[in-house]
């Protein structure tokens, strides 16, 4: 097997709840560390203090722009990473933070929060509050064979890893809203019920079959746009929906 | 004369933050300062105005170490508030998911120490990620029991890192005969496991106690006997759940708080004066540079009875249980005898459950603006949340979170110990700085503003 | 075998041996033994399917609503419910001719019912829903693994309620209460009566009230299920099956040794694939259409597409 890849974990203004989420992949996380990747930097797990030069980094949280120290660092990051990965709903669509709006103690100057995207280019995108396991683990490994995998694997990764891509591209806003504007206002929603279900706060219910969102509840983590089917769909990738979900469980073994 | 050693930002814990330390000729350590140095997001400003079913889902997003807590001592506030009892069964669904979210907390900090520990009887200090035996079955071990907590959380909670289940009045849905017994399964398995994994983290946790000294980064230090003492008091709510203002008898007295800046209480500008490059993994500080922590401090100092107090698992054994052994091995044992305690009450909070049982009030009020304050005893220590609601809109919101209350008095803790073992004592107390960050209670004229409210 | 039909390791017309589930179901009643079959032998623990009214409003505990004024809601309204006994998939038996967003149970079903294999039955746009949130779980975190089944329905179009109410009540002069089933077959839109009346409507009057959703749809025999079924191409009480993946093909086998299904080879009967390629492809290259009328619906300004 190919050496590993080397990654790094940059930790912003987020709640460690994506860091969870990577450790919740619990004895598959063992595995992803023995095999494929290999942590260079990541100091709520690791020791190691400071932003090293990586083949991934992932980025958890949005970037407090009054406060230098995450603004260095996340431009550290870039610098040093060949690719960044947004990773959750505050690093991609700055998630609760949009609320925010300074003047609380002891720092009543950090007032402003932006998504990553917002101050460097991003490669990849994970969304979700808090991201899945599975999700970070189907990109992990898949970072890895665009990395250093055979000719097809590479193939693959880079057709999986497209839709991802794009969604980094297309900008830093997706919310209930998003879900509003960008699928049933375009005449594309069918009622499937994937953005309910995918909703972390409970915020969509389903009414005659349509999304009804409840705007007060949403915290703006992008969920309910990137699953539902008709935000982004890529046939190439979900008809081998059962070889690419063997071929990740059989990496895991 | 005494030097300025500064190790920032300090690794194996959730957040951000730095020590300051000023240490005599032999690196003893003085004055330590302990400080959040994460952005502060400013929760409890973002949330006056917003609906109290919002706040609480916004809340756990403070931290998803202890979203937990945050998501029920929220919940509750705002239920104390309005004065809305929730049913029993719903009850029941909280307290399953809160001892879940510890029995996950209490492994995942297992992997965080273990690096500072050794394999007994060799010179080995443990790697948790390595493929070899026998930490690798301990590893595995941890991650099972991670799994075990954090599924009875999905079930009972709906979502386990941030639960979705909860809400204002109770909670969204009851389980079902079978995912009651699917809890069960997973709670006696747990209870298997967590025995043994206490057992090995105690021997493990003796094994360097006993130790004349210790290696950090090839240096050799010697371990006091007293590593992490302190004469602080200890604070606690509850055994297990915690309390709130709609309690007959609450265990937590708003009065007896207050609450100061950290302008009072840490220490000014200075500037490094010692710089270790060997201390792991990058070296300390580069000299000469300027540090300041009562500027740079992100989060207040919270005070019982005019004192900073520990807060967490020793504090819970302190009060409930007289357990009685102080310092950093001591704590952390405290820590590691919660994972028996939690799947046993675990246990009882499933039996008790009925999932026939109804889970929303039957009337859930507006409010009038009363002052409502609950606390969870989260994993790391008292959460105490402190709101207003009026006609269904937040007035006032206020998150009094367990590692802030620790910050000073780990600070004080540090005292007397090597700078080298500064961060050992600080993962002692399994600090989420994130969530400490979090806090106002004060205003401009330095006055509990909580207080002013109550009158 | 064409892209239209989507991947299959069998075609086969069938019908379920159980005399009362035919009773019930819409055609061959093969998605209620499939999953009854399942759920018997443990390869599913539960199952997500539309229920209705009666049923929704008397098992609360197994659908997600609030705050449903239960006198209120309208016959023939789907519910997506969490079922676990044979009982109460025969009572989700038969089409209901508008939404029900399945996928909407599909994280519930692993938290607070407790599934660790779930079944799911739905349209061809909700399979692949279920497959992207495999490959892809955003937002649907522990699910992906523990979908165990997942049986497709071929589908033309859907309708939103309000446009079954006005094809019922107003084209074919009948009230909702009184229908007991519905039908799209033989290119007409078909009521049945409780009282044995008959009325059928041809498919043009059904057209402008369809889903728009539905016009950008590109499966018409849900490719992605591990098994898909439909009644085209198969005689009346008789239904068509594509066996499709590797879980279906194994559950296929394990119920045809259970003796749950009779078949016939797709090949000898009428109107057999012939007229499921025909329509699959019908309505393909007509949505595909649709799609490239999006590109310049407007005056230098397109409507989007999903499809990357
Ligand atoms: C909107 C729609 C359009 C269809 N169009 C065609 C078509 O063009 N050609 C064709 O051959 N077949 C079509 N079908 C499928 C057909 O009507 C039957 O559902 C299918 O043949 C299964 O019959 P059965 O006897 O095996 O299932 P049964 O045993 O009767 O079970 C049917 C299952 O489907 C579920 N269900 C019912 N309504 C819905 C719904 N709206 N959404 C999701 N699940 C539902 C039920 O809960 C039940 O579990 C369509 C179905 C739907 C819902
Ligand atoms: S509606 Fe829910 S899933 Fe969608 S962005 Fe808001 S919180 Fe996230
Ligand atoms: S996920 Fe998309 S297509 Fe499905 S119901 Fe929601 S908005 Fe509609
Ligand atoms: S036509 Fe396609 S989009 Fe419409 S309901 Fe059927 S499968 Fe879904
Ligand atoms: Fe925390």
């Amino acid at each position: 097997m190919a050496d590993k890849i080397t990654l790094g974990y940059t930790h912003l203004s987020g709640c460690t709840g994506c860091t969870v989420a990577l450790a919740d992949n619990y004895a598959g996380l063992l595995t992803l560390l023995d095999r494929y990747v290999d942590l260079k930097y990541m100091p709520t797990l690791a020791d190691v203090r400071h932003v090293q030069k990586v083949d991934v980094s992932f980025v958890e949280g949005s970037c407090c722009i009054n406060d230098k120290l995450a603004v260095e660092e996340l431009k550290e990051t870039r610098e040093k990473s060949t690719v960044v990965v947004a990773l959750g709903g505050c690093a991609c669509y700055g998630n609760i933070t949009r609320f925010s709006r300074g003047g609380q103690q002891n720092q009543p100057q950090h007032e402003a929060y932006l998504p990553i995207g917002d101050i460097i280019k991003v490669d990849v995108y994970i969304p979700g509050c808090a991201p899945t396991p599975q999700m970070i683990r189907n990109v992990a490994v898949m970072a890895y064979l665009l990395l250093k995998g055979t000719k097809e694997q590479k193939e693959l990764a880079t057709a999986f890893l497209k839709p991802l891509m794009m969604a980094a591209q297309r900008g830093t806003t997706a919310c209930f809203c998003e879900l509003m504007t960008e699928v049933i206002n375009q005449g594309l929603c069918m009622g499937c019920g994937s953005c309910a279900s995918a909703c972390p706060v409970n915020a969509i219910t389903h009414e005659y079959g349509k999304p009804q969102g409840e705007r007060d509840l949403c915290i703006k983590c992008g969920a309910c746009y990137n699953q539902c089917p008709r935000s982004w769909f890529s046939f190439d990738v979900v008809e081998n929906y059962e070889a690419i979900n063997e071929a990740i469980m059989a990496a895991l073994q | 004369m005494s030097k300025v050693v500064e190790i920032s930002p300090t690794t194996r814990h959730e957040g951000h933050s730095k020590l300051v330390l000023k240490v005599n000729d032999q690196g003893i350590i003085e004055t330590g300062n302990w400080c959040s140095i994460t952005p502060v997001r400013g929760v409890e400003k973002l949330a006056v105005g917003k609906t109290p079913e919002q706040v609480p889902k916004i809340a756990s997003r403070v931290c998803g170490i202890c979203p937990i807590a945050h998501n029920l001592a929220a919940t509750e506030a705002m239920e104390a508030s309005i004065k809305c009892e929730i049913p029993k069964d719903a009850k029941m669904l909280r307290h399953i998911l809160q001892l879940a979210n510890r029995l996950h907390s209490i492994a995942l900090h297992d992997i965080l120490i273990l690096p500072d520990l050794y394999i007994p009887g060799t010179e080995v200090m443990i790697n948790p990620f390595t493929a070899e035996e026998p930490v690798r079955t301990v590893a595995k071990r941890i991650q099972r029991l991670r799994e075990i907590g954090q599924t009875v959380g999905q079930i009972a909670g709906g979502d386990c890192i941030h639960p979705r289940n909860t809400r204002v009045g109770g909670m969204y849905r009851n389980c079902s005969e079978q995912a009651k017994t699917k809890m069960y399964d997973l709670a006696k398995e747990g209870l298997v496991l967590a025995k043994a994994q206490m057992d090995f983290m105690i021997a493990v946790l003796r094994n360097y106690q006993a130790r004349e000294s210790v290696t950090v980064g090839g240096m050799k230090v010697a371990l006091p006997k007293t590593l992490g003492y302190h004469n602080q008091g200890y604070l606690a709510t509850d055994a297990f759940y915690g309390s709130s203002s709609l309690d007959e008898c609450p265990t937590w007295d708003i009065d007896r708080f207050k609450e100061v800046r950290p302008w009072d209480w840490y220490m000014g500008e200075m500037e490094v004066s010692l710089e270790e490059p060997r201390y792991p993994v990058g070296g300390t500080t580069k000299l000469g540079t300027k540090v300041n922590p009562q500027m740079e401090a992100c989060t207040g100092i919270p005070m019982y009875d005019g004192q900073p107090v520990e807060v967490g698992p020793r504090a819970r054994l302190v009060t409930y249980k007289n357990y009685d052994e102080k310092g950093t091995v001591g704590q952390n044992i405290a820590r590691e005898m919660e994972y028996t305690d939690s799947l046993y009450e675990m246990i009882d909070c499933i039996d008790a459950l009925n999932p026939d049982g109804k889970v929303v009030a039957d009337y859930i009020p507006d409010g009038d603006g009363s002052l409502g304050w609950a606390s969870n005893e989260a994993p790391r220590g008292t959460d105490v949340h402190i709101t207003r609601v009026k006609d269904w809109k937040v007035q006032y919101f206020s998150m009094l979170v367990p590692t802030t209350w620790n910050f000073a008095t780990c600070s004080a803790a540090l005292t007397g110990a090597p700078w080298q073992l500064a961060e050992v004592i600080m993962r002692g107390y399994d600090p989420c700085v994130s969530c400490a960050t979090h806090m106002i209670v004060v205003d401009e004229d330095n006055k509990l503003v909580a207080q002013k409210l109550i009158q | 075998m064409g892209a239209e039909l989507g991947k299959y390791k069998a075609c086969v017309s069938a019908r379920s041996t159980d005399k009362e589930i035919l009773k019930h179901a819409q055609d061959g009643g093969i998605v209620t033994s499939l999953l009854g079959y399942a759920l018997d032998t443990g390869i599913i623990d539960g199952a997500i399917v539309a229920v209705n009214k009666e049923f929704a409003a008397k098992h609360q505990s197994l659908i997600m609503r609030d705050n449903t004024n239960w006198d209120m809601v309208e016959p023939w309204r789907p519910f997506p419910a969490v079922v676990s006994t044979k009982a109460d998939l025969l009572a989700a038996a038969g089409t209901k001719y508008n939404i029900s967003p399945n996928v909407s149970m599909i994280k519930e079903a692993t938290r607070s019912f407790g599934l660790d294999k779930v079944g799911i039955v739905g349209t061809p746009c909700q399979m692949q829903a279920v497959r992207k949130l495999q490959l892809y779980p955003i937002g649907a975190r522990d699910v992906g693994a523990a979908v165990a089944l997942a049986v497709g329905i071929f589908c033309m179009e859907n309708f939103p309620y309000q446009s079954i109410l006005q094809l019922v009540e107003d084209h074919a002069a009948m009230k909702m209460e009184s229908v007991k089933k519905m039908e799209i077959g033989k290119g007409k839109f078909w009521i049945y009566g409780k009282r044995g009346q008959v009325v059928q409507l041809p498919l043009k009057v059904t057209h402008k009230y369809e889903q728009p959703g539905c016009h950008v749809c590109l499966d018409y025999v849900a490719n992605l299920g591990d098994i898909s079924t439909g009644s085209v191409g198969s005689p009346d009480g008789w239904s068509t099956v594509f066996v499709r993946s590797k879980i279906g093909d194994s559950v296929w086998a394990n119920a045809m040794a259970a003796g749950v299904f009779e078949t016939q080879p797709i090949e000898k009967v009428k109107p057999g694939l012939e007229l499921v390629t025909k329509l699959a492809n019908e309505k393909i290259t007509k949505n595909k259409n649709t799609l490239e009328a999006r590109k310049t619906f407007g005056v230098g300004k397109a409507l989007r597409s999903p499809y990357i």
